[in-house]
This record gives C-alpha cells, structure tokens and sequence, in this order.
C-alpha cells in the first residue's frame, strides 16, 4: 500500500510545480524541498538526516522529504544533489568519506573537489574510538602501542571497510607513529568487527563511538583511545591520542550539500535557516543521544574543513602507496 | 528478572492500545508488503522507518517485527498461485506451491503454510524468549573462516537443489555467481563490470532478479499458453483444507524447518532466505517423499515456509541480545533504537525490560493475529486466480514493476528485471532450473567477501580456512553429503545389501 502514498505525494508534487509560476528567488521557498541520504536507512546518516530535515521544516515553514539514494559509498547520491537544478530544493546529506577521499581515488565522479558543490552546513563530527576486549592484556593505550612497537605487522585491527575514517584513522597513526598496525576490513557493518573483537580473532577494532558504546558500558568491551586531541566525553576513560602527541585525530564528519549556482538570495536564506537547525538546542541533544559531536558550522567554514581534510588525504594515500 | 515475570511484564507492555495496534498494524502492513511481487520486508521497513520515529522505541520495534514476519507470512501468497515470490525467502517455495497449485490445492497448500509459519514463528519466540542472553554468543563462534566454509560448502550442496540434470542446475549456478560479480567489490569498494553505469555500482539487486526471473518469465508463459490451457480449476470450499495425508506429511517438515531456521536466524547473514534454501534440501534429502519433492510434494512447500518464520524471529536474538545486527532488516530496527535514544548491546534486556519483554510477547500475538488474519484471507487470495487474465497479468506486471523499483529507488533496476524476465524465459524454455542462480547470486558475494576478510585476518595464511573446529566440522559434514551417492554405492558392495530397498521398505 505504501507504494500507492508514494505515487499519490510523487504526482501531488508534481502537480505543484506545473501549476507554481516561476517563482522568484526572495519568495523561497515556495514548495517542497527534497533531502536526498546517500546510504540506506539503517546507517548513521539516514537518522541525522530526519532530524535535519524535521527541525528545517519547521523553519522553512515547507515540508522537507527525505529520500534515500545509497550506494558507491554515498558517491551516487551525492552526484545526484549536484546534479539537481541549483533552486534549492534538492540537497542533501554527505559525509567527509564521500566528498574528500573518494574524488582521490574514483576519477569518474562529476566532482573534484569543494569547488563542484555548495557547501551548506556542517552538522557534526564523530571521533574514532578504539576498542578492545574486556579481558584484553593492555591496561591502557601506552602499553598497547609498545607492544605494536616491539611486534610490527602482528596487532590486528578491525575496520569498517578498507579506507573508512577508522581505517584512515589508523593509517595516519601508522605514519605520525612509525608503527606497522595492520587493518581488517570488515565489510557487512561495524558489527562484523565486534564479534571478531569478541570472539577474540582480532585484536582490537577501531569504529565510531555510536556502534561500541553498548558493549563498553556493558563492561564486554574496553576503550583503550579516543582519535581526538582532548576528552571524548561518552568514553572518559579512553585517552586521547592526540594529547599523546600523535597527530592523529581525524574523525568523519557530516554535511549538507547543495548543487552549485544557487541564487545568492536562496543559499543566504537556505545556509542561515540550516545553520539555525545545527545550532538548536533540539539537535544538540539528537547529537549527544547519538554520541556524535555537534559542530555546526556555515559554508566558508565548512569548505576550509573539508579542503584541510583533501589535504590530509593526500598525503595519507601518497604513505600508504608507498609501503 | 525471571521468564515469568518477564512474560507478565511483556503482557503489561503489549496490552495497552498503541503497542496491540502497533503489532496488528505491523502484521497486516507485512502480508501487504509480502503478498505485493517484489516489495519485501526490507523496503517496507525503510519505508516505515520514519513512521516509527513519532512512536516510542517499543511500539515502533513491535510494528516493524510485525512487518518481518507478517511479510514471511505473505510472501509464499504469489509464489503459491502464480509462481512468482512476493519476496526472496519465498523463491523455494515456487517450485513445489505452484505445480500444486496446478494440480488444484492452492488452498490446502496457503493453509498449510499459515500453520507452518505459525509453529515455526511461536516456537522460534520460545526459545529467543528462554535462550536469548546465552545464544546471543552463538553468533560470535562463527568467524570469516566459518562463514568460508558455511558458504562455499552450501554452495556445493545447493547446486542441485531443485533437481533437473546437473547442467540443468549448474550453468544457471554460474551464470548468478558471475551476475553476482556485478558492482563495488565489498571490502575495496572497486568498481567491477560496471561499463561506466554509476547505478550498476550497487550491485544487481536480488528482488528485481528474482521478481523477474520468475514473475516476467512467468507472465511470458502464461501469455504463450492463453489459447491452449484451460482456466484454473475452480476452487471448492472442500478444497481450501489441506486433506489428512497433506497434514501428516507436514508434521516433519515444520519441525524440522523450526529448527532449521531458528539455527539460520542466529547467524550474520540473509537468513529467513538461506534457511528456506537449507529447508528444501534438507526436505529433498531426508523426507521419505523426497523422490515427489521438485513436482508438486507438500513438504517443499511445509519446510522452507516454516523455516523463513522460524529464521525471521529467531534474527532477533543477536540484535536484542548483543545489539548487532545481522542483516538488513535488523540493522533497520537498530538504527530506530538508536534514534530514540536506546543505545543496543548487552545491557539492553536489563535496561529496557520493556523493549525485550514487549516487543516478545507482541511476536505471539502477532503471530496468532496473522494466523487469525491469514485463514480467511485464503480464499480471497485463491479467488485471485478467477480473475480474467487481460486484468490479472497487466496487474501483476505494474505491481513487478513498481517493487522492482522501490527498493532502491533505481530505474536501472527496473531495466534489470525486464532483461532477466527474458533471460528467465529463454532458461525456463531450455529447461534450467531457476532457483540455482538465485542461491548463485546469494552466496558468491558472501564466499568472497568472507574468504577475503579471512585471508586479511590470517594476514594471508590459507590456514584460517582449516584450522578452527567449527570450519573442520563443517567441510566435513559438506563431504558427507555430497558423497552420499558413493558412500552408498560403497557399503552396499561391502555388506552386500540393498540399502536403497531397504529404506524403501521402511516407508511402506
């Protein structure tokens, strides 16, 4: 029965735009606006994503629908925002992931870099926690990084899939720290990572503190470090690596993006209207329920943070060519 | 808290308006969702995702179990009565449901599998309900290795699962396998045989093969056939209840499908389709009717129906027990949890009593409301086929359609299903079986995907692959069966004994 709501609101909308005139710019926004998840429902990105959306309906006063458009590692959805006639009313979710490192290595995309999208808002960011089993022999991360010191190639750690921010994570850690930590990529989810963790065919597994939280609490699994440089406050006895002095605190992060090209009058009213829902206290709350770090920030802001974040993966990639 | 209390509360929690309405809502939204070709659990689910945000965490986990196995329960609905599964747990189901509905059972067969999934639902809650907290740690036995073996060696045995001569199920085997190639490769994400097609860099969806490959291929025929075949036999009311032979060949084969896809739903994996594979062989190898099975035998339909059920409500174990999800439709409860704040993992049953005690106790209502709902609504769904065809297939074609592109929401989709309906049509006129390049396309993303993490694990020792119990255990129970032809072959030269005549004998 769904699929006959969806046609209904598909051919409604449709209606609205043969019958809207042209509007102009300062009127926006007069319909609808579509909010493209570049994942399936499932992920992290598809709650962040509704409560984005809610919150920016009711500032907007339009309805805001979300719709999901998953794969390519978020590459399709985000092609199909860019795409999208820049009006502003198709925008959508991305992560650092999908704008920063796979321009790097997928050439086929129709975009490059910061410079082929509107960068909107900055939503959060969500730091890389590692974990261990309860009963693990490191007390703590120093004694963890001598042992991966004294026995290079030997300590395993499972990831989310080859060149996530958890894999990346630790590769930066490998080249600031000199270290040989050897990732798994796990493919079906963190979850996979868990039980290898538990099931003690790995040795430690690096994730996004959402997937672990529940098992740390539940004393099965153990924080031994936060990539951050200070406290990660939902896991305060993980130390900070970056407080160690390794420069190795990427995290992924994430974002709403627009196309290119949209009237000044649009982006100020759509970027300050996205900006407002990011600073709420109703999302902050969303963020810290979800152990995320909330980080709003506006377009220029937002362009730097992803522009540093393509500088360090390309140097990152250019270490791990060469070993 | 002990069971009992448990269950008392779960009573308190399910009985209350919302939660009774979220689980009835959520039952008859999944027989919708499995009786519509194409549309399954997982897009129903993500569908109403978003409806469960408004509701609190219990009754939105309630409604969307509800969906799981109410679309358990309707998917066999369309691959019963005009061969084309409402989703992929029920592709197995075709082979046998169909041929007998031909032979005029379609009610009797529907019953019969309303009852199935029944015993394999409400006893699957019983042992989540008693066993959840220590079965929870089944899931974590099982590594890359175990899952390599688990399978690569299914694949070996599934080969020939729905008869035929071995050509007849190997090269459709091959040719999934290869369609199974299609897409990021899951743990680089390289782009593989993709020809510059962005939308192909998710793979070849399964409904749209399956939908297609059956459906499509299916309708074809039917048009072919228009002048020649006669109606479908008219349905008598005498008909709709299975006879008392159709009932005694059952028992067997719903308890072993319980059991079957209580063990499937505990493991990583698509399982409620993997057990309704596992079933049917396991039904073809054991049943004393196994030589009918593949032309029309009620325990091809009894066993894998059973076993969806069973496998659908068991997956609950590891999401509940160990907040992970195993596959898709758990991951989707996960993330409703997780939006209301409830953060998954062991502590969750004695956090929130009310989510694990509620949401088990709503799983036996649900399931009886189902069986209450279901019974009557056989004849409604057998009536379909009186049905002119110039209204019927044009019907069935647009709702193909429509579910063939909401799961992704993908017009590459669509064009997948109309060429593998006429590839499925070619192969059927050919006479190859089916079902094997479904199994295909299952299991070889899986195989390599495990086979791979386990080489990265091992830090590339082929040793991984033999060196656990579990893995051993495994590859020689696959040695088992495949050989069993041999094996026998053997001991009868031996003993010089007719073993063959004598397990005949037996059945007299």
């Amino acid at each position: 029965m769904n699929f006959l709501v969806k046609s209904a609101v598909t051919l409604l909308t449709a209606g609205a735009v043969l019958n809207g005139a042209p509007a102009l710019a300062q009127d926006y926004p007069t319909r609808d606006i579509t909010f493209v998840v570049p994942y399936n429902p499932g992920g992290a990105t598809d709650p962040i994503s509704r409560q984005f959306s809610s919150q920016l309906e009711k500032v907007l006063h339009v309805g805001v629908n979300v719709e999901n458009k998953p794969g390519g590692s978020g590459t399709i959805g985000a092609g199909q925002i860019m795409r999208s006639k820049p009006d502003g009313y198709t925008i959508g979710l991305s992560d650092i992931g999908a704008l920063a490192y796979q321009p790097l290595i997928n050439k086929g995309l129709v975009y490059k870099n910061s410079d082929d999208y509107q960068p909107i808002v900055k939503l959060s960011e969500q730091p890389v926690v590692l974990v261990v089993r309860a009963d693990a022999r490191w007390k703590n991360f120093d004694e963890f990084v001598a042992e991966v010191k004294s026995s290079p190639g030997k300590i395993r750690v499972g990831v989310n899939g080859l060149r996530t921010a958890p894999d990346l994570v630790i590769q930066q850690f490998n080249k600031v720290a000199g270290t040989r930590i050897v990732t798994v990529p796990f493919s079906g989810g963190g979850g996979e990572a868990t039980i290898a963790v538990l099931g003690g065919r790995i040795e430690a597994m690096a994730n996004s503190g959402a997937g672990n939280i529940g098992h740390v609490k539940a004393g099965t699994l153990r924080a031994l470090a936060v990539f951050t440089k200070g406290k990660y406050e939902p896991f305060p006895d993980a130390s900070p690596v970056g407080d160690a002095g390794y420069n190795a605190t990427m995290g992924s992060a994430f974002y709403v993006i627009g196309p290119k090209g949209m009237p000044p009058a649009v982006l100020t009213k759509l970027s300050n209207a996205a900006l407002q829902v990011a600073q709420s206290e109703e999302f902050r709350a969303f963020a810290k329920a979800n152990v995320y770090v909330a980080e709003p920030k506006g377009p220029s802001e937002m362009k730097a943070d992803i522009d540093q974040f393509s500088q360090i993966y390309t140097e990152l990639l250019k270490f791990i060519d060469q070993r | 808290m002990t069971t009992l209390d448990g269950i008392l509360h779960g009573l308190h929690v399910v009985f209350t308006y919302q939660n009774l309405l979220a689980a009835l809502a959520g039952a008859l939204a999944g027989t919708v969702i499995g009786v519509l070709p194409g549309l399954g659990p997982v897009a129903g689910i993500a569908m109403i995702l978003p409806i469960t945000y408004s509701l609190d965490a219990t009754a939105g986990i309630i409604m969307m179990a509800g969906i799981f196995y109410g679309a358990m329960y309707g998917g066999s609905t369309t691959a019963v009565l005009i061969n084309m599964p409402g989703e992929s747990a029920s592709v197995m189901t075709c082979i046998d449901g169909y041929k007998l509905t031909r032979k005029g059972r379609a009610g009797a067969v529907l019953t019969i599998v309303a009852v199935g999934s029944f015993i394999g639902g409400t006893i699957s809650v019983a042992g989540v309900m008693l066993f959840a907290p220590v079965l929870g740690q089944f899931g974590i036995l099982f590594g890359p290795a175990e899952f390599f073996a688990l399978t690569a060696g299914g694949l070996m045995i599934l080969s020939r699962i729905s008869g035929g001569t071995l050509a007849a199920g190997l090269f459709p085997m091959a040719l999934g396998l290869v369609l199974s190639t299609v897409g990021q490769e899951a743990v680089t994400g390289q782009n593989r045989f993709t020809f510059g097609f962005n939308d192909l860099s998710q793979g070849i969806e399964l409904v749209a093969l399956v939908v297609g490959l059956y459906g499509l291929a299916e309708i074809m025929l039917v048009i072919e056939s228009l002048h020649t075949q006669v109606k479908p036999l008219n349905v008598r009311l005498r008909d709709m209840m299975p006879t008392r032979t159709e009932w005694r060949r059952s028992w067997a084969p719903f308890g072993r499908g319980t059991m079957l896809g209580f063990i499937f739903g505990l493991l990583p994996g698509p399982a409620a389709t993997l057990s309704s594979f596992a079933s049917y062989r396991l039904e073809k190898a054991v049943s004393k009717h196994r030589d009918e099975i593949g032309d029309g035998a009620i325990e091809g339909v009894a066993g894998p129906e059973t076993a969806n059920n069973a496998a659908a409500t068991a997956s609950m174990v590891p999401l509940l027990a160990l907040g992970i999800p195993f596959n898709a439709i758990t991951a989707l409860m996960l993330a409703a949890l997780m939006v209301h704040g409830v953060q998954p993992g062991p502590l969750l049953i004695s956090a929130h009593p009310d989510i694990f005690w509620g949401v088990i106790v709503s799983m036996y209502v649900g399931n009886l409301m189902l069986l209450v709902l279901n019974i009557p609504l056989i004849g409604v769904w057998v009536s379909m086929l009186r049905i002119p065809n110039y209204i019927f297939l044009p019907l069935i074609l647009m709702l193909a359609v429509i579910g063939s592109y909401s799961v992704r929401n993908s017009m590459m989709d669509v064009y997948i299903f109309l060429l593998v309906g006429v590839l499925g049509y070619i192969l059927r006129k050919l006479e190859f079986q089916l079902a094997p390049m479904v199994i295909g396309l299952v299991l070889g993303p899986l195989i390599e995907k495990h086979m791979r993490e386990g080489l990265f694990m091992s830090l590339g020792e082929v040793s991984v692959f033999y060196s656990s119990p579990i893995a051993i255990t495994i590859w020689v129970l696959v040695l088992l069966i495949l050989t069993i032809g041999i094996q026998r072959a053997l001991i009868e030269r031996l003993f010089g004994v007719r073993l063959g005549k004598i397990v005949l004998d037996n059945n007299e």
